[in-house]
């Protein structure tokens, strides 16, 4: 069994080579979704049926780490795809839509998705998608270790520890400064009050109980009662609420706001289109460049379940946290017996539940509540307690990344030809990590050919700014960018001078067939 | 580099800085284009392909929708809206994706001449632009049979 200090090797390198299962039954998001999903540097395999994904990954679940899929499919509704694949393989599933409506995300959400993102989708988005991944498997793992290693106490104290210092570097940013957690984050061993974590279990409760009593006229007395948590208080509830409603009311109002700019841009376009006015091309006015705005565009674009989830109940992840302090007997943050949630499934509540009690498992895990000493739990690994809350702080986190220049440096520092070997067999494997770096560049000079040093050149990815055909210096461009009609007869036939541009090039041309081959 | 091929760059660029003032493209067409490289020269073209196809599929489905005898099933025909509107938003095509929201709500609202006109400024539209793209690539392969490269055109 792995340590958890070996764990946490594992994550470092994780995110090259996830195996992703991409549905959509449109054919061109479909083709765009997977180039972009490659571009992570993701093992992709797609398929335009959800019937057809839910087979393949009946057939090995272990196939593929995470699914994303179109909501609107006619031959599946990607709710039910959603549902099925969180109650029969466990996987992380994120939602795709071109619905913008809120109702649609909170019907995700309820469904158990990690994620709902707008189309189109934007590749700073998908990029952070590895997390889910994470998340979830540290959770399966800790399960397992915590049941395990009941007795040794001392050992995995010490482990536990390291890990913890560990795990905080990497993860520390993620952490979100929530008024109720205060700044305990940083100082474990300060627990200044007893504090309810909003596990996805208890988030879920709430949410059914919320919808049950319609979200305008619900009242935390209410919810409360219907929630029938013990030892959860009202003031919890209303908090709880009060954060809830503010980021609904923010999200609609993104959502509105970007279905009418929409509108006013295509009323404006059309009548200005003769005069040629300016100001038009970005109607998001979102620079792709600067590190702030990824936040910007993913919040307007992609509803952020992590905000959502700031109130901590969404995500498998948020469960697999451990009560930070449990060692000093004091307020410890207990996980509620796992009878009176049977109790409550019998209830009639919505159908997330059973998806939910599988991962309540483990003693520790948490409808964390508060004031209760820890007395028949198993002391836990204080280090794997912090949280991995997909929340705000995930953005902010990932544009400090971004914003260092090298985009996921920090995330898989280790570009070497063995991670690729180890998922394809590729000779060229270098040139896969070039590829995202030089992939974006600033245009030196937009009339004159682009000379080997400006390919080579890493500018910030981030910007925006399209990549034309390159040239490089011993060949002509490939020239079978013909009309739309010669490329749609002539697809795939690749002209001799092309092969050659493969040969002592930045070796781009792995790229496509390696990974699209190779599973 | 001689004096064609430079004149040819030139026109390619304010080509395309047109598509976008004119409000074909938007920046999403900008994302397509950078996902483009050397290991993928046609990613954008088939990419539109696709696209295209789906318009011609799309256009067909809501115009049988629309062309009931009976009663018009106008959730059929927003469904198809909905499925076009992903699609264009995600290549760029920003008027296309225009019309589709305002067709989306003339569906909601079940106007039918609505439908009906918007349906046909979405054919105009997206054939419009098919033709348009068309000369772009055109423009790109002359470029690079001058022995030139394509510019790569700043929209900012």
């Amino acid at each position: 069994k792995m340590t958890v200090e070996q764990d946490f090797e594992a994550v470092d390198q994780f995110p090259v080579g996830m195996r992703v299962l991409a549905v959509d039954d449109d054919q061109t998001c479909l083709r765009i979704l997977e180039t972009l999903l490659h571009r992570c540097q993701y093992h992709v395999t797609t398929t335009d049926s959800a019937q057809t994904a839910l087979e393949l990954l009946r057939e090995n679940k272990n196939k593929f780490d995470l699914v994303i899929s179109d909501v609107d499919m006619p031959d599946m509704d990607g709710f039910k795809l959603l549902e099925l694949v969180g109650l029969e393989m466990d996987l992380p599933v994120i939602m795709l839509s071109a619905h913008s409506d809120p109702k649609y995300v909170m019907k995700g959400v309820k469904h158990g998705a990690c994620d709902y993102l707008l189309k189109p989708v934007r590749i700073e988005e998908l990029k952070n998608i590895w997390q889910h991944v994470v998340r979830k498997s540290k959770f399966k793992k800790m399960k397992s270790i915590v049941i395990n290693d009941d007795h040794s106490q001392g050992n995995s104290d010490q482990n536990g520890v390291k890990a913890n210092r560990k795990r905080k570097d990497q993860f520390e940013e993620v952490e979100e400064e929530d008024e109720e957690r205060g700044n305990e984050n940083d100082d474990p061993t300060a627990q200044k009050k007893p504090r309810v974590l909003w596990t996805r279990e208890l988030h879920n409760k709430f949410l059914a109980a919320v919808d049950h009593l319609g979200v305008e006229k619900a009242q935390p007395k209410k919810i409360l009662e219907l929630m029938n948590v013990d030892k959860l208080t009202r003031e919890n509830v209303a908090s709880h609420l009060q954060k809830f409603r503010s980021a609904l009311k923010k999200i609609t109002n993104e959502a509105n706001q970007q279905a009418n700019m929409a509108a006013i841009d295509s009323h404006f376009m059309q009548m200005s289109a003769l005069k040629g006015l300016g100001g038009f091309h970005n109607q998001r006015q979102i620079p792709l460049g600067s590190g702030q705005f990824h936040g910007g565009a993913a919040t307007m674009r992609h509803y952020p379940l992590g905000r959502l989830n700031s109130f901590g109940g969404v995500f498998p992840h948020v469960s697999s946290s451990l009560p930070r302090n449990h060692n000093d007997g004091g307020y410890v943050l207990q996980g509620m017996p796992i009878p009176p949630l049977d109790d409550l499934n019998n209830k009639a509540f919505p159908s997330f539940t059973s998806q939910q009690s599988s991962l309540m498992v483990a003693p520790n895990n948490q409808l964390v509540l508060q004031g209760h000493q820890q007395s028949s739990y198993p002391s836990l690994n204080p280090g794997l307690s912090p949280h991995f809350e997909i929340n705000k702080r995930l953005d902010d986190w990932s544009n400090a990344l971004l914003s260092t220049n090298i985009p996921q440096s920090g995330v898989h520092s280790k570009p070497d030809a063995l991670e690729w070997n180890h998922f394809c067999n590729s000779d060229a494997a270098q040139a896969g990590f070039i590829d995202p770096l030089q992939m974006k560049q600033q245009p030196a000079n937009n009339l004159g050919p682009m000379t080997d040093a400006q390919l080579l050149r890493s500018s910030n990815p981030i910007e925006g700014l399209f990549v034309g055909q390159q040239k490089l210096e011993n060949g002509s461009m490939p020239s079978n960018a013909g009309s739309l009609d010669d490329i749609v007869n002539s697809m795939t036939p690749k002209e001799q001078s092309q092969a050659e541009l493969f040969e002592g090039d930045l070796g781009f041309g792995w790229h496509n067939s390696s990974l699209r081959t190779c599973i | 580099m001689d004096a064609h091929v430079a004149q040819l760059q030139m026109q390619y660029r304010n080509y395309i800085l047109s598509l976008y003032q004119q409000g074909f493209l938007d920046d999403q067409f900008t994302e397509l284009k950078s996902l483009q490289d050397d290991g993928t020269p046609d990613f954008v073209a088939e990419v539109l392909s696709l696209f295209f196809d789906d318009c011609v599929k799309l256009v067909g489905n809501m115009a049988r929708a629309l062309d009931q005898t009976g009663t018009v099933d106008f959730s059929q025909v927003g469904a198809n809206v909905h499925q076009l509107k992903g699609s264009s938003s995600s290549v760029g095509a920003k008027r296309v994706k225009g019309l589709c929201i305002n067709f989306k709500e003339l569906c909601e609202a079940k106007n039918y001449e609505g439908c009906v006109r918007c349906l046909q400024q979405v054919d105009i539209e997206y054939k419009t632009l098919k033709a348009k793209l068309q000369d772009m690539f055109n423009l790109e392969k002359q470029i690079v049979q001058a022995g030139g490269i394509v510019p790569q055109v700043d929209i900012n």
